[in-house]
């Protein structure tokens, strides 16, 4: 690295970071040139950081450094197993393919019970909650010591209880739902699915909102704030968004009030 | 124009302008806006909060700079926590990313809050009270070793120090070792450190999602195999007031309320135009 580049190294990334976010919500106004060439410039630089850490963070330190240093030369058939993956191109050699990813399938299968074991099991079990109130059951020889279940306890219990049967009841496909019973929980428990997307919904604006603010946040206080310092730079970064906003309010005006072409053909 | 088709036709490149300022002007307003601390982030203070003297936290930066808005916020939030616990019980937390980006982002939190810190005399110091493993590859397979033999599976950190040598390593050898796992995860990958760590080792494990995914993340907060959960930018808020400092999260809590009012008014002042205008459309339709 150059001992300019060095040197600037900061102020360079800042004035980066500040471009690339300005060109990335230039799509705000409608898809253009400069977007798409941040879009790639982003994805690409995520996908060659994503290379190199692979390799400095992982392949260097586990895999070539004890093959290529400590003798560890059995190593080297991990590169091969990785390698046959690639005979599924070739129609005479598939099956070494197939040999790599059957061994590989049967592992991830193993692996999947397992974790479904440890996902699921425990949540099955708090399943089970008590829906009528009672004092604390003291520790015997033969029971654990049991808490206390207030009435609003057994009450939210049972609410638990009856959210939990009617979703299950929409997702019971083995017959026909007829019995008015089953249609009516099935109905609720749809009604009820709906309150859970609406709340995925709600929090996914304020996700969105949170990556605006972040971004928002860098360019005036981390790029205006370190460029012009803190009590300025955010005033001349938030002028600078108003006269950017100010300018595409008129490229919009100039949109709507420009005369439809006519179509000589 | 009629009024009610006007609110109902607004550019919507106006809407983002109105957005912008309501994001932007609460910048210039230096009060914190008192939040109401939910049970889940309150849950998850108290668990990090109550770790015993001397022991060692397992810390997940799994996230890129696409979701930093929120869990940057959360990350700077527990790390926060962390090292004041490093100051009240010698507390050690060790970084761990499943994304690659996820290790240099926290890294850059960690060194700014451990400066931030030592100059109220912490005495942090990278290698000693924390460290960053950086990048791993194949979650699944790599937590399943990990469990088994820590600084073997680990190796080397950041910096190509050898992890069974470092001062902050001592003690820890298996998942046994580990007091508690925190991840600050964008995805359901947070579900493999369930199965295969803190489900068969019986590790707290304390969770920041994005908004997105909180909901999800409840079943799992319900059942006890999360101990507390941070739900997005709104949850480092309310840690945030709970540690009493000023921090990311807080400065942009007032942008995040400013621009949900905002929102919220939209949709009330397009359904009324909307109601207004058919019901306008109903009687023009019976006059006739």
């Amino acid at each position: 690295m150059s001992a300019w580049l060095a040197a600037n190294k900061d102020v360079i990334v800042l004035w980066f970071g500040a471009l690339c976010t300005l060109g990335l919500y230039s799509v705000l106004y409608k898809e253009n040139k400069i977007y798409r060439l941040f879009e790639h410039l982003f994805l690409g630089l995520a996908t060659g950081f994503l290379i190199a850490n692979t390799w400095t963070d992982v392949l260097l330190p586990k895999w070539w450094e004890p093959m290529w240093n400590e003798g560890k030369w059995w190593n080297i058939f991990a590169l091969s197993l990785g390698l046959c993956f690639y005979f599924i191109y070739s129609k005479k050699n598939s099956w070494i393919a197939r040999l790599v990813i059957g061994f590989f399938l049967g592992v991830g299968a193993g692996q999947t019970f397992q974790g479904f074991v440890g996902d699921a099991w425990p949540q099955i079990a708090t399943t089970f909650r008590p829906v009528i109130a009672h004092d604390a059951i003291a520790k015997t020889a033969d029971h654990p010591a049991i808490k206390a279940v207030s009435w609003p306890d057994a009450v939210n219990n049972l609410i638990f209880l009856v959210v939990l049967l009617c979703v299950m009841s929409y997702f019971f496909f083995s017959f026909e739902q007829k019995h008015p019973v089953l249609k009516g929980s099935a109905k609720l428990g749809r009604w009820l699915m709906m309150f859970s997307f609406g709340a995925i919904f709600g929090s996914t604006i304020m996700a969105r909102l949170a990556l605006l603010i972040d971004r928002m946040d860098s360019l005036m206080n981390d790029f205006g704030g370190r460029m012009l310092g803190f009590t300025l730079g955010p005033i001349v970064m938030f002028f600078v968004l108003m006269a950017l906003s100010g300018v595409v309010l008129f490229l919009v005006w100039r949109d709507k009030n420009r005369p439809a072409e006519v179509d000589e053909t | 124009m009629n009024i009610l088709r006007l609110l109902q036709q607004v550019d919507r490149r106006v809407l983002y302008v109105m957005l912008l300022l309501a994001v932007t002007l609460p910048f210039f307003v230096k009060f914190r806006v008192p939040v109401a601390v939910s049970p889940p982030t309150q849950a998850l203070y108290d668990a990090i909060d109550s770790l015993p003297e001397n022991s060692f936290v397992l810390f997940g930066p799994n996230y890129s700079a696409g979701t930093r808005g929120e869990n940057g916020a959360q990350s700077e939030a527990l790390l926060r926590h962390l090292m004041i616990m490093w100051h009240k019980k010698k507390v050690r937390f060790g970084m761990l990313a499943f994304d690659p980006q996820g290790k240099t982002l926290a890294q850059t939190i960690a060194l700014g809050l451990q400066e931030e810190y030592n100059k109220q005399g912490y005495n942090i110091k990278e290698g000693e009270s924390w460290v960053n493993f950086g990048y791993r590859v194949d979650q699944q397979n790599f937590v399943r070793a990990l469990v088994k033999d820590v600084p073997g599976t680990l190796l080397v950190d950041v910096h190509d120090r050898s992890v069974a040598t470092l001062p902050v390593m001592q003690g820890v050898h298996t998942a046994k070792d580990v007091a508690m796992i925190l991840d600050v995860n964008p995805t359901a990958a947070y579900t493999i450190y369930i199965q295969f760590m803190q489900g068969p080792f019986k590790i707290p494990m304390g969770l920041a999602p994005t908004a997105v995914m909180a909901p999800e993340a409840f079943n799992y907060l319900d059942s006890g195999q999360i101990v507390g959960m941070l739900q997005g930018l709104q949850g480092a808020v309310e840690y945030e007031q709970l540690l009493n400092t000023f921090g990311r999260a807080t400065r942009a809590s007032n942008s995040l309320g400013v621009a949900h009012l905002l929102l919220i008014s939209f949709i009330i002042m397009g359904n009324i135009a909307m109601l207004l205008e058919r019901s306008k459309q109903r009687k023009a339709g019976g006059a006739e």
